[in-house]
C-alpha cells in the first residue's frame, strides 16, 4: 500500500523503468524545472515539443542541461499539443503533459475524437490525491479542476474514477464520502439527492469496491470524533479515503486551502484518458508538481 | 405482524368500544356490515340517514336497532354533514361512508371549518391476508393519491407506519415497490425509492425500516431476493409495500383479491378519525374487516 506520496515516488524509482513523458509547448520555465527534476531523479525521460530556442534559453537561465531532454520543434501550442499526445497514442511517448499552452486548447487535443486519447464514451474529470499532516492517511478528492457542476452520471463516473485510484494505491475497498453542507437528504439540494442515489446504487451493486455514503460534511466524513458526536450512523466514521465533492468550486478551493494553510502536497490526474495525462496549476508547489508526474509514471507503468 | 384480519380482534380486546358513525347510514352494503360489528361488540354505531330507510334495511336482515343512536336526516348533504360534525367534535371515533358519492364525503372531511384536516395528506390504507405469505401486508396507497410526488410519499408512509405501530408491528419493513430493483434513472420510482431508504438512513423518516427499489418479488420472497443477490433488512419479509402511483396499486389490489382470493381491510388516514371508505364491489367481510381495522386504527398508542 502507498501511504505517503514520498513511498509513492519511492515505488516508481524502484520499478527500473523510465516512463516517457511528452510535453506540450515546453518552453516555459515553469514547465521545464517539473520535468528537469523528474528526468534528473531518474522518473521519466521527456521529449520537450516548443519552440526549440526558446527550450534551450529557458534551460540555461534555470541551469538546467539541456541535452537530458530530446527537443522536437513545434510552430505553435496547438501544433505542440496535437504533436504530444500524437507521441503517446502512436506508441512513442507513454506520458503527455501540458506545458505553457492554456488548458482548454491542450485538452481539445486529448479530446479530439479521431486523434485524441480518450476512453470512449469515457467522462473527462480529476483525482488529486492530497497528503496533510492533519489527516492520518492520503485523502483523494475530486473534481478540482475538470466539471463544475457535475450530474448524476458524471458524479458516478467521478466516484469510480476515485476509487480506482484509490485501489491503484492498493486500499481494496476504500471509503467515498460524498460531501454536502449536512448529512440531510432535502429536495431542495439536488446533490443530496445524487448522493442518495448514488448509496443505494452502491446498496445494489452498481458502483462497485467501496464503501459509501453521503451526503456527509466534511466533519462526519474525516472526524470520528465528529461522527461520534452528532450519532450519523455512518459506515465512513470519521475515515474517509475519497472525498466526493458537489462541484468544482467547492473542491477546488478545499484542497488549494489544504495547499496553501495546511502545508498540504498533491498528486493529481485527468481522468477517462487511455494513457496518463498531466495538468497542473503553474501556482502548484515544486514538489507537488513532482509528485504528479510520479502519479503519472506509476500509472503507465500499470498500463493505465 | 398479524398472520389473520380477524386477530385484529385481539389488539382492541381491552380497548374501550369505539363509537362509529356512519353517514347516510340507509345503505344495504355498508349498514349490514356496521350491525354485524355492533353485534360483536366491534363498534357503538351512530347512524345518520333516513330513518325509515335505516329501519327497513335493518329489519331486512334481521336486525332489531331499536336501542341503536339514530339520527334522522333524509337529505344526503346534511346527514354527511352531521356525520363529520359527529367525529370532528369527537362524539364519534370512527366515519364510515354510506350512501353517498366518496366525493361528497370527501368534501366535508375537508371542510376548513368543521371538517377533519389535520394538516396531513390522506392516503389509503389496506390490508391483505394473503396465504401465500407468512403474515398480513399492507399496500398503499391503491385509492387515493394518484401519483405521489416524494414529499407526497413520505406523507404516505408515515401515516401507514403510524397505523402499522397500532396494529403491534413496532418497526414495520417498508418496501418502496418499482419494476426493478437497480437505480434506473429513466424509472423515477427508482430514484424516489433510493432516497426515500436514505430519509430512512438518516432518522428523517423515523420509526420504520425502508428498502426499494425492491421489485415485487424481492419484496416478498427471500427467496428471490437471495437469487438476485440483494442485501436487504426488507426483502422477502415486507409489512408495507409502498406503490410508486395509483394504476399499479389499483392493480395490485384488485388481482390479490380476484386471482390470490385473498382478504383485505381499508381505511382512510390522515385525517382526525380514520375513515372506512368501502366500495360497493368490496364483500360484506372487506367491509367488516374495514370496520375492525378502523377501530385499531382509532386507538391510542400509550
Amino acid at each position: 500500500m502507498i501511504r505517503t506520496l514520498d513511498e509513492l515516488v519511492n515505488l516508481v524509482l524502484s520499478s527500473g523503468q523510465k516512463q516517457r513523458i511528452a510535453v506540450a509547448w515546453a518552453q516555459d520555465q515553469n514547465t521545464i524545472e517539473a520535468v528537469s527534476l523528474a528526468v534528473i531523479n531518474g522518473l521519466a525521460e521527456a521529449v520537450l515539443i516548443g519552440n526549440k530556442k526558446d527550450i534551450i534559453k529557458t534551460c540555461k537561465a534555470e541551469s538546467v542541461d539541456h541535452s537530458i531532454f530530446t527537443i522536437v520543434e513545434s510552430k505553435n501550442e496547438i501544433t505542440a499539443s496535437q504533436e504530444a499526445v500524437k507521441m503517446v497514442k502512436t506508441g512513442q511517448a507513454d506520458i503527455v503533459m501540458k506545458g505553457l499552452v492554456s488548458t482548454d486548447k491542450f485538452l481539445k487535443a486529448v479530446m479530439d475524437k479521431e486523434n485524441g486519447i480518450m476512453k470512449p464514451g469515457a467522462v473527462l474529470s480529476y483525482v488529486c490525491a492530497v497528503q496533510i499532516p492533519s489527516y492520518h492517511k492520503l485523502l483523494f478528492i475530486t473534481d478540482p479542476a475538470v466539471i463544475p457542476f457535475p450530474d448524476l452520471d458524471q458524479k458516478i463516473a467521478m466516484a469510480e474514477y476515485a476509487i480506482e485510484m484509490a485501489r491503484t494505491f492498493g486500499i481494496e475497498k476504500p471509503r467515498i464520502a460524498l460531501i454536502g453542507a449536512s448529512e440531510k437528504v432535502t429536495r431542495h439540494s439536488e446533490n443530496s439527492i445524487h448522493y442518495a442515489v448514488m448509496c443505494k446504487m452502491a446498496e445494489r451493486g452498481q458502483i462497485k469496491n467501496c464503501i459509501i455514503d453521503g451526503p456527509l460534511d466534511i466533519f462526519l466524513a474525516c472526524d470520528r470524533k465528529s461522527q461520534e458526536l452528532k450519532q450519523v450512523e455512518t459506515p465512513i466514521c470519521g475515515d474517509a479515503d475519497i472525498l466526493l465533492f458537489p462541484s468544482l468550486e467547492s473542491c477546488n478551493p478545499f484542497y488549494k486551502g489544504l495547499m496553501l494553510f495546511a502545508g498540504g502536497e498533491l498528486a493529481g490526474l485527468i481522468q477517462g484518458t487511455l494513457k496518463p495525462v498531466i495538468v497542473m496549476s503553474r501556482s502548484e508547489k515544486k514538489k507537488s508538481k513532482y509528485y504528479c508526474i510520479a502519479l503519472a509514471c506509476l500509472l503507465a507503468e500499470r498500463n493505465m | 405482524m398479524l398472520k389473520k384480519l380477524e386477530e385484529i380482534r385481539t389488539i382492541i380486546a381491552n380497548e374501550p368500544v369505539k363509537k362509529l358513525v356512519l353517514a347516510v347510514a340507509n345503505d344495504y352494503d355498508s349498514l349490514s356490515a356496521v350491525l354485524r360489528a355492533a353485534k360483536d361488540g366491534i363498534v357503538i354505531p351512530i347512524l345518520v340517514g333516513d330513518k325509515e330507510g335505516i329501519q327497513n334495511i335493518a329489519s331486512s336482515y334481521g336486525y332489531d336497532i331499536s336501542d341503536l343512536a339514530i339520527v334522522h336526516e333524509p337529505d344526503t348533504d346534511k346527514a354527511v354533514e352531521i356525520a363529520v360534525k359527529m367525529a370532528s367534535s369527537k362524539q364519534a371515533e370512527i366515519l364510515m361512508k354510506g350512501k353517498v358519492g366518496t366525493s361528497t364525503l370527501l368534501k366535508s372531511v375537508l371542510n376548513r371549518e368543521w371538517g377533519l384536516r389535520t394538516g396531513k395528506l390522506l392516503s389509503h390504507f389496506a390490508l391483505f391476508e394473503v396465504e401465500t405469505y407468512h403474515k398480513l401486508i399492507a399496500v398503499t396507497d391503491v385509492a387515493m393519491n394518484i401519483a405521489p410526488n416524494l414529499q407526497e410519499k413520505i406523507a404516505i408512509i408515515n401515516n401507514s407506519v403510524d397505523c402499522l405501530h397500532k396494529l403491534g408491528v413496532s418497526n414495520p419493513k417498508v418496501a418502496v415497490l418499482g419494476a426493478v430493483e437497480m437505480v434506473n434513472e429513466n424509472m423515477s420510482a427508482t430514484l424516489d425509492a433510493a432516497l426515500l431508504s436514505k430519509m430512512n438512513q438518516r432518522d428523517q423518516i423515523k420509526g420504520c425500516i425502508i428498502d426499494g427499489p425492491l421489485a415485487f418479488d424481492n419484496a416478498v420472497s427471500l427467496e428471490s431476493a437471495r437469487h438476485k443477490g440483494i442485501k436487504s433488512e426488507v426483502a422477502g419479509d415486507t409489512d408495507l409495500l409502498l406503490m410508486p402511483d395509483i394504476e399499479v396499486g389499483n392493480v395490485l389490489y384488485k388481482s390479490l383479491v380476484f386471482f390470490a382470493k385473498a382478504k383485505v381491510a381499508s381505511v382512510i388516514l390522515g385525517a382526525a378519525v380514520p375513515i372506512v371508505l368501502t366500495s360497493r364491489s368490496d364483500s360484506e367481510q372487506a367491509k367488516y374487516d374495514s370496520i375492525m381495522l378502523a377501530t385499531a386504527v382509532s386507538r391510542k398508542l400509550q
